[in-house]
């Protein structure tokens, strides 16, 4: 059993389902040659030949709409976008294509494409590198929006959006990429798509986040172990549709919850998580729901980077605010 | 693991042909140790090998033609690909392992649930120092309001002191029972207070003003019957008795006793007197018996003994009036024309004006007033 980072098991997932199935394209800016930009679909072309994996000029709506033509014709293509800043060119072709196909032919297509792209903060590059713009996905209907946060849910949950016969927006959190290694089998078993992850039990307090945000939290939560705080951590991984019933069951045992992502605040996958908690676990909650996340204003530069990434420090200084409620 | 892919060997050249490998699939190799000898349109050159580690694959044998960036050796270097290429920004790399811990797929098995409770309801339990899992909810859905939050408080001794030091005791015997009776007064009674002195100059100074005020309420209960009498407000019903029986508010450490003089009418003066000695004795050695408690028409309360003009004496149903007496002192009375030292004693007389009508109880007080001057 090999330990690979988070790329490693995105490429292994792809080369896997790949090998079993022939109709799996994959497609983007420098994913054959190159192997893309940050090396997700190395050795793919060599494996798999040019007509299985293509290069494709730097033209995003092209990319997604080729990607729909052939899906709507029985292939499978992972679309590869090489950052999230540079996808709406393509939103058209998603939202009004990809996302309405079964809709609009009342079911006699499907559209089984994955797009996929890097997203979040903290790997130094220009701000149309670094946004979480996951909201836009997760607002329109007809799209699942996926969201790993290691090595064995990258893996999994990839292997799962390929089977899936309906559109998927697969976000790859870029800062986690070689962040870090754990042991993934690679044996072609999928994750379940639509369910959280519970990572950590506690009883104080639960801590709902996703993508790249997981490991901060993951960090905030051993150092408020050693404060004596029990905190339940729940990684989100589908984003849309959104498994409630977990974050529900959770928050009906602790009485507390802050969300945490890394994009902005005002209409946040947050905000919807906050109106839900009110909504359907008002009478459970002891405190109100907190959010910890990203500001209100484009992602800045290297140098503040680190000021705009919710921090350890401002996740567990909201779990002492809920904590003051007995 | 790594690919090496095959370097331009000359300036400008699209192509090698492999002449003879120096290794094979499986050996370990050094950096720089030479791996395979080249020949080119110009030139048999030895190519070093660009990484330590394990071959795993050679691609392509002896007179083979390579294409230049084509894969050419695949090393096993022991870690995975580190060529960042064209990538924009800078990924942060380790050797850290992910820690997942132990993933549930969904909802971790809950155990018990937290409590449920109104918004409003926590915030006021907060305030109030309470536990909300000691509240019983009788809300929707199990839910706690507010309401169930303040019943709970009711039901707490001492609630409203409980920033404050000093020693809790509930409350037993007499005083117990002071409170509740006093609360069920407080619910049921329509009281009303009426005040007036009655002038007692001319009385000798050493009458015995307790047998003389029960001698006087006797006398006012022949003219007016109505204020020695029983109320039950829920059947509004009224029963007036011949027989008085007269209770005696005594005071003690342990609390308010209220021993019941019966049949007070037939009793001469020497009698009443004996028999207040006997209660307040029985009070004080704790040997009253309750039945000795139970059954006043009306009630006497004396407490100008201690101190106090006026008052507002509670009724204790299901009697309809109590008197109470002030302390006795001397005023200026103007007396046909003239302003003469005189003593009186101030009178408090409370009834309950659901059974007795303000007349009735004027007429009463009048009456007491009158025996007592003599």
């Amino acid at each position: 059993m090999a330990e690979i980072t988070l790329v490693e098991a995105v490429n292994q997932a792809l080369s896997f389902e790949m090998q079993a199935n022939p109709d799996v394209i994959v497609l983007g800016e420098d994913v054959a040659k190159d192997g893309g930009v940050f090396r997700a679909t190395l050795g793919l072309l060599d494996k798999f030949g040019p007509e299985r994996v293509l290069d494709t000029p730097l033209a995003e709506s092209m990319i997604a709409g080729l990607a729909v033509g052939m899906a709507v014709q029985g292939l499978k293509p992972v679309a590869e976008f090489q950052f999230m800043g540079f996808i709406y060119p393509a939103i058209d072709q998603i939202i009004n294509h990809a996302a309405r196909l079964r809709n609009r032919t009342r079911g006699r297509l499907s559209c089984p494409v994955v797009f996929r792209t890097p997203f979040g903060a903290g790997i130094h590059a220009p701000e149309h590198h670094s946004e979480s713009t996951e909201a836009m996905f997760v607002h329109t209907p007809g799209i699942r929006v996926v969201v790993p946060s290691s090595p064995a849910r990258a893996y999994g949950l990839l292997l799962a959006s390929i089977r899936d016969p309906d559109p998927v927006v697969f976000l790859e959190p870029s800062r986690l990429y070689r962040f870090a290694k754990q042991e993934v089998v690679n044996d072609g078993k999928a994750l379940p798509l639509d369910v959280c992850f519970t990572l950590r039990q506690g009883d104080d307090v639960t801590l709902v986040t996703w993508g790249a945000m997981v490991k901060e939290t993951l960090a905030a939560v051993s150092l408020l172990n050693d404060e004596g705080i029990s905190a339940e951590v729940i990684d989100v991984a589908t984003l849309k549709p959104l498994d409630m019933d977990t974050i529900l069951a959770s928050v009906e045992k602790t009485g507390r919850c802050v969300i945490v992502h890394e994009a902005p605040l005002s209409c946040g996958v947050g905000a919807e998580i906050a109106a839900q908690l009110v909504e359907k676990g008002l009478f459970s909650l002891k405190a109100p729901p907190a959010r910890v996340t990203g500001f209100d204003t484009i992602v800045p530069y290297a140098k503040l980077e680190k000021y705009y990434i919710p921090s350890e420090k401002r996740i567990i200084e909201a779990v002492h605010r809920l904590m003051e409620f007995a | 693991m790594k690919i090496f892919y095959l370097p331009d060997l000359g300036e400008g050249l699209a192509e090698a042909e492999i002449r003879e490998w120096y290794v094979k699939v499986g050996d370990e190799v050094k950096v720089d140790q030479p791996l395979v000898s080249m020949e080119t349109a110009k030139a048999v050159v030895d190519v070093p090998s660009p990484y330590a580690g394990k071959i795993v694959e050679l691609h392509g044998k002896a007179n083979d033609i390579i294409k230049t960036g084509k894969p050419f050796i695949t090393f096993d270097t022991g870690e995975m690909v580190q060529d960042k290429g064209s990538v924009v920004g800078k990924l942060e790399t380790s050797e850290n392992k992910w820690d997942d811990g132990q993933v549930i797929i969904g909802a971790a098995k809950t155990k018990a649930t937290a409590v449920k409770a109104m918004p409003a309801a926590r915030v006021l339990a907060q305030q109030m120092n309470v536990d909300l899992s000691l509240v019983l909810p009788t809300g929707p859905q199990g839910l706690i309001t507010p309401q169930d939050v303040k019943k709970y408080m009711e039901q707490q001794p001492s609630h409203a002191s409980s920033s404050l030091t000093g020693e809790t005791e509930s409350l037993h015997g007499v005083r117990r029972v002071m409170a509740q009776t006093m609360a069920q007064s407080h619910r049921e009674v329509v009281p009303v207070t009426i005040i007036e002195d009655a002038d007692i100059t001319d009385l000798p100074p050493k009458s015995d003003m307790t047998v003389r005020l029960l001698k006087a309420m006797i006398a006012a209960a022949k003219d007016e019957p109505a204020l020695n009498a029983w109320f039950d407000g829920k059947i509004l019903e009224r029963k007036l008795f011949k027989e008085i029986h007269i209770g005696l508010a005594v005071d003690t450490e342990e609390g308010l006793f209220v021993p019941v003089i019966k049949n007070a009418q037939s009793l001469s003066e020497q009698e009443l007197r004996k028999i207040i000695d006997d209660y307040k004795n029985a009070v004080r050695a704790r040997k009253v018996s309750p039945k000795d408690l139970q059954g006043a028409t009306i009630t006497l309360s004396n407490f100008g003994m201690i101190a106090g003009r006026y008052a507002t004496p509670i009724i204790v149903p299901p009697a309809v009036a109590i008197l109470g007496c002030g302390r006795s002192r001397d005023i200026a009375i103007p007396r046909q024309g003239q302003i003469v030292v005189g003593r009186t004693i101030p009178l408090s007389l409370t009834f309950d004006h659901r059974a007795v009508t303000g007349g009735e109880a004027t007429r009463y007080l009048g009456n007491v007033i009158k025996y007592l001057q003599g």
